[in-house]
């Protein structure tokens, strides 16, 4: 039963990550553009909201800072970052009409060496990781509250964080923002028919800049919220989860709660993956070295592959003709 | 108050290299249907994106009630109540009626959408002007004339009294054509002005007051419809009588080439076939033509036949063998050649240079290719002499980029290539779409070529002009099926309209549901 | 020939632009060494005739990583998988050496067609299910290195022992990487030809020549043959190659089976050196990567694509000198800049040809190329598909920079 906490538990905060980037994802390709540079934004919302962490440290340590204020500095923080280096891809790919795929490429080699290099600037030579501070889980003395039962204390508090709630907030204001607002509707158009956009006087390139920033800042904290839930610290790297969520994002089919699905189902066999050597039922290939470290871990990445399939052929259905414009991949 | 709403005095707009609109004066008096004639190319869409805030004209005033106003986007011109109908619908497939009306001018409190308001506008307006339409359904799910009728609502609900329509009929039954003149009427009653971009005759006789003419980008001149013919109208749009009639020799007939049996071809979109139990013979020494308006299964019965698609049932015969299932390689071995629809999506491969487009079919052959190597030379060779032979001009001769070549040369290319390939069978899809009259002719002249020199030809065209003139045999599909069998020399066009909307086939009682037009005829 | 030398120049500013960035950069971080550290940057790789060896060594693996995307690029397929197909081929490679005591030879024809197999699957994909090829690939970078890593740990010979690691040759405590070749099959190392000790490094042997006979071979096989016709052909316009009765989807799958090859063999070439041993890997190999960078620099040309694996190589070598100052990242950032100036390679391809005409006011190719018959001069209203496309895109950039 303890695991079974532990499983929910840590599904819902690996699904977080995945949810806020692959909405992220869906804001900018629902505006047209693509962006493949998710992983890189990523990256650099870890990098900076981790730092923010550090800066913040001493004072929550003594006493001056809420710790629960101080990560809701560092999440804002990390997305406005992500929303600073998302802005690269925008003015290539709006601005300059570069080559989509391309520029996010090229963003998502940049942004783990920024975070190598910035990371030795604030650390000091070699020191490539950046250590979360234990403050920023949500534990039961955060609410001066004691739950004696474990299944509850495991599935409550054992990966609980603010991003998490942050995360729910931020995906209700996407549903609304998307389905219910003016802007909302005039950001699909764009994606769909930018001349139609357009002749009706809306202005496209402001549209499309809007959907990448919302992507950037999403994406930003989505790279925070993954730090956290993977746990041993910033390394300059999100593991291809940027990746992962735009695989989640073409499974859900560019809608906000397919994507909550999709991104809930990878996270869970993420957790299958990571929990293996755990949970009882999980065939354990005893005399096998790396079981945990590397077979296990290849179930997210397989079943993706899976899934991309099968849905392939019910995407070309006319319910997918919400495909976002562009003459590029896809 | 100006006797004028909109005056556009002098425009002068460029393109890099192309002056496509030259000194322009164009005038609309309040209340008046003002046609702007010309041909493919005439500078029209051009000069009406510059009143539509769409592109800046270089030099020249634009005045609204005798005021100079500034349009430089889109949302000027509907500040100043300029509405527009574009050729080619400007809808957002995926949103709803009602999502695609309102867009860019939505009801809303604090950036939220107040759907019901703008319900209650849209259903108030489509019932004054007897526009049906169901707000809730989405634009891929109606038919083409429904959309255009989304186009109208659009402008009426953002209150514009200046209405552009540009090519409106394009795409419309003739039936669909009389209710849309019946509209413009009713709204220049209304003291609405209608700018009609057309180059159709027939039309502007029905339904204008006066038309301004443009020839490459120049103004010919402003003229009173009551004071003029269509003769004289087309002499000022092309600035020499046209040829209608098409030369033909005596017709030949051979042995059967092409033999379709009962195919049938599902839908992409719906559950119903796009083609259905089509049958039908094209022999050696004629030209046959597939009518229709356009999305009534022609473009899915050429995809079969040519192999780009699977039909579902049925068999086709080329030259007596059957190639129900050939390879499109092995259709093109036994004499089928093809000019695409689309010229950009099948026909060029725009990054490869001239010469080795006119490869495309042929690389592969013995005198294009030695053990996988290719023979550039001998490509170079071929290449110089097609396009000597079929005069496509061209920046640099065989190594200019497709790309870099105008749409004209372009379909020179590919009519070059599938010809000089030598078919039995020669399919022609709207082969002479977006070309000016100088290369229609010259299309047109290809074809017949290739009926007098005993080969077969299937035409597929939108053009009543065309299915008029060129074929000997007229074949007419509506909804996938083929319903009536004509020779052009003995039907008229209102008779073909008939056909085409679905309202007579000649195997069957036309069905209960299917819609029977009121009127008749389009009487001038 | 115009063409190639604007494509040239627009690379080169993007190379000079990402340079002073990094100049820039290292000053930020550190002003009183970014001088003289920066010159080291640029001129270790020739400093001495072994620094030029490395510089050589480190490129022939990067020109077949280069020659992978670069040869699915002009297919019209982004092979971001180069990193996963170049660590299978390397294993593949290790493999037959280790375990099967091969030739380097074989070794090597292993890793090609290891790399081709781990290319087959995205492109059988995306010729099947049309699933994107971006996302496939970089599932099987991930899915390749973790099999790499299981197979190197679990692998055993007949006497129980684990038969890639060292243990199962000499006593090494050593568990997170391969046994070197020089001990577990002198055979399988690439030949050096006396190179070694003409250039006084033990790096140095023939792969680099292998690399570049590859680069020019595939050249040939794009530019000069029916094969090459219809695979650019099938990447440029899928549509129209269909039409024409090519089998796009078969070439789909031979474009990344051999792109797969291609980074595979650069997997080979590198540790069948017999200087480098796989190491057990957290995070996917960068050498893939890498090669994204020099396809894109070389316009995915496959000669270019020597001379830009030869320049990445080269400041690769130049950035070990820039430690312990700076991370050696730093060079990855340049890199990265000088990829994300070439994504709008296009732009700066226009501005110079610009440049060229008002410099030289007399014809030149643009305006060649833009014929302006009587039959076209209209063309310009109806937009789509009459306007000749090259002036449309201009039309549409000089409003997009104006707004």
């Amino acid at each position: 039963m303890i695991v079974l906490a532990d499983v929910i538990s840590a599904t819902i905060v690996f699904a977080v990550p995945l949810l806020l980037v692959a909405m992220g994802g869906m804001f900018s390709e629902r505006s047209g553009i693509i962006n493949i540079a998710l992983e890189g934004i990523m990256i650099i919302g870890a990098l900076m909201g981790c730092l923010m962490m550090r800066w913040l440290d001493a004072a929550v340590v003594a006493g001056q800072l809420g710790a629960q204020l101080a990560m809701l500095i560092a999440t804002l923080f990390a997305g406005v970052c992500g929303i600073v280096f998302s802005v690269l891809l925008a003015f290539a790919s709006i601005n300059l009409k570069a080559d989509q795929t391309i520029g996010g490429t090229a963003l998502n080699m940049l942004a783990p060496a920024l975070a190598i290099v910035l990371t030795w600037v604030v650390q000091g030579q070699g020191q490539t990781t950046i250590l979360i501070p234990t403050w920023s889980r949500i534990t039961q003395e955060t609410f001066g509250i004691t739950v004696a039962n474990p299944f509850l204390q495991n599935l409550l508090f054992k990966n609980s964080y603010l991003t998490t709630f942050i995360t729910v907030l931020l995906f209700i204001a996407g549903v609304i923002l998307l389905y219910k607002t003016k802007f909302g509707l005039r950001l699909m158009a764009c994606g769909e028919h930018p001349q139609a956009a357009a002749s009706v006087g809306i202005n496209v390139f402001k549209m499309r800049w809007a959907g990448v920033m919302i992507s950037g800042f999403l994406g930003g904290i989505g790279g925070l919220a993954f730090t956290l839930a993977a746990g041993s610290g910033f390394q300059s790297s999100v593991a291809g989860y940027g990746f992962l969520a735009l695989a989640v994002m073409i499974f859900g089919n560019w809608k906000p709660w397919s994507i909550l699905g999709a991104s809930l189902f990878f996270a869970l066999f993420k957790v299958i993956g990571a929990y293996a050597s755990s949970i009882p039922f999980m065939p354990q290939f005893k005399g096998l070295e790396g079981v945990s470290t590397y077979l296990y871990p290849m179930l997210p990445y397989i079943i993706t592959m899976i899934l991309l399939i099968l849905t392939s052929k019910k995407s070309r259905a006319p319910k997918a003709e919400g495909i976002p414009y562009d003459k590029g991949m896809r | 108050m100006s006797e004028y709403v909109i005056e556009m005095l002098n425009i002068t707009k460029e393109f890099p290299g192309i002056k496509a609109n030259d000194n322009i004066t164009l005038q609309l008096k309040r209340g008046e249907v003002h046609a702007l004639l010309g041909e493919n190319g005439a500078g029209k869409s051009t000069l009406m994106s510059v009143l539509f805030g769409l592109y800046q004209a270089e030099q020249g005033t634009i005045k609204k009630d005798g005021q100079v106003v500034q349009i430089n986007n889109p949302n000027d011109a509907n500040a100043l109540h300029i509405g527009m109908v574009h050729q080619h619908f400007k809808l957002v497939e995926i949103f709803s009626v009602l999502d695609n009306i309102i867009l860019g001018a939505e009801p809303n409190k604090m950036g939220f959408l107040q759907k019901a308001e703008a319900r209650k506008k849209v259903v108030a307006l489509s019932e004054k002007y007897g526009l049906q339409v169901d707000p809730d359904a989405k634009i891929e799910d109606i038919s083409v004339g429904m959309q255009q009728r989304v186009e109208i609502l659009k402008m009426l609900y953002r209150d514009n009294d200046i209405l552009i329509f540009d090519e409106p009929t394009a795409v419309l039954t003739p039936q669909e054509i009389d209710e849309l003149m019946e509209i413009m009427r009713n709204f220049t009653k209304e003291g609405k002005s209608i700018l009609f971009i057309t180059h159709k005759l027939n039309e502007i006789m029905a339904v204008a007051d006066r038309c301004t003419v443009l020839r490459k980008g120049k103004c010919i001149g402003t003229v009173e419809i009551k004071n003029t013919t269509k003769e004289e109208l087309s002499r000022m749009m092309v600035g020499r009588t046209v040829q209608l009639e098409v030369e033909k020799g005596a017709q030949n007939l051979g042995d059967v080439v092409l033999d379709v049996k009962g195919v049938t071809v599902p839908s992409k979109l719906h559950s119903n076939n796009a083609v259905k139990d089509v049958s039908f013979q094209v022999r050696a020494g004629e030209i046959v033509c597939l009518a229709g308006i356009e999305g009534n299964g022609q473009t899915q019965f050429v995809y079969a036949l040519t192999g780009l698609d699977k039909m579902s049932a049925g068999s086709i015969s080329l030259c007596g063998h059957d190639i129900t299932k050939a390879k499109i390689r092995d259709r093109s071995k036994l004499g089928m050649s093809h000019i695409p629809e689309d010229r950009h999506k099948h026909g060029l491969v725009l990054d490869f240079s001239l010469e080795e487009n006119l490869v495309l079919q042929r690389y592969w052959q013995p005198e294009f290719q030695k053990s996988g190597f290719i023979r550039s030379q001998e490509v170079r060779k071929y290449a110089e002499k097609l396009i000597q032979q079929y005069d496509i001009r061209s920046g640099q001769g065989p190594i200019t980029a497709a790309r870099a070549m105008s749409g004209g040369n372009q379909q020179k290319a590919i009519i070059a290539r599938e010809i000089d390939k030598n078919p039995e069978l020669l399919v022609a899809v709207q082969p002479t779409r977006g070309l000016d009259v100088g290369a229609i002719e010259n299309v047109h002249k290809q074809l017949v070529a290739q009926r007098d020199a005993g080969k077969a030809v299937l035409l597929v065209s939108l053009e009543l002009e065309e299915v008029m003139s060129v074929p000997d045999r007229i074949l007419v599909m509506y909804e996938g099926e083929i319903v009536g069998e004509f020779d052009p020399k003995h039907v008229t066009v209102e008779e073909l309209g008939l056909y085409m909307a679905g309202a007579k086939n000649m195997y069957r009682e036309v069905g209960v549901g299917t819609q029977v037009p009121e009127k008749e005829g389009n009487e001038a | 020939m115009k063409k190639g030398i604007i494509s040239v120049l627009a690379s080169v500013i993007s190379i000079l632009v990402g340079l002073l960035f990094g100049l820039l950069l290292l000053i930020l971080v550190n002003s009183s060494q970014a001088f003289p550290k920066f010159g080291e940057l640029l001129t270790a790789g020739v400093s001495n005739l072994p620094k030029l060896a490395k510089v050589l060594y480190q490129a022939a693996p990067l020109i077949m990583t280069g020659l992978a995307v670069a040869f699915a690029f002009k297919t019209g397929l982004f092979n971001i998988g180069a990193s996963g197909q170049y660590t299978v081929g390397a294993f593949c490679a290790l493999l037959c050496a280790i375990v099967f005591q091969l030739p380097w030879w074989v070794c090597l024809l292993a890793s090609f067609v290891a790399g081709a197999i781990w290319g087959f699957f995205p492109g059988l994909f995306k010729a099947l299910f049309n699933v994107n090829e971006v996302i496939t690939s970089i599932m099987f970078n991930w899915i390749g290195m973790m099999a790499v890593n299981l197979l190197c740990m679990n692998l055993k010979n007949a006497d129980g022992k684990l038969v890639m690691l060292p243990i199962a040759w000499v006593s090494s405590p050593i568990k997170d990487r391969t046994a070197a070749l020089s001990y577990a099959n002198p055979n399988a190392i690439i030949p050096k030809a006396g190179l070694d000790k003409l250039f006084n490094s033990n790096y140095m042997n023939i792969s680099i020549f292998i690399a570049i006979a590859i680069a020019i071979l595939l050249w040939v096989v794009l530019n000069r043959t029916t094969f090459g016709y219809e695979l650019k052909a099938c990447g440029y316009n899928k549509n129209a190659s269909i039409y024409a009765g090519i089998n796009a989807k078969r070439n789909i799958v031979l474009s990344m089976m051999i792109s797969g090859a291609m980074a595979g063999l650069g997997g080979g070439l590198y540790y069948l050196s017999g200087t480098a041993e796989y190491t057990i890997q957290k995070v996917l190999l960068p050498m893939g990567f890498n090669g994204i960078s020099v396809a894109l620099l070389a316009t995915s040309n496959p000669i270019g694509s020597i001379f830009s694996a030869l320049f990445i190589s080269y400041i690769q070598v130049g950035g070990e000198s820039l430690q312990p100052v700076y991370a050696k990242e730093m060079i990855d950032i340049i890199i990265a800049v000088i990829i994300y100036l070439s994504a709008f390679a296009l732009l700066t391809k226009t501005i110079i040809s610009k440049y060229i005409r008002t410099d030289k006011s007399n014809v030149n190719e643009e305006s060649k190329a833009a014929p302006v018959p009587a039959a076209v001069t209209g063309n310009a209203e109806d937009g789509a598909g009459l306007l000749p496309d090259t002036a449309k895109k201009t039309t549409e950039e000089s409003e997009g920079v104006e707004k």
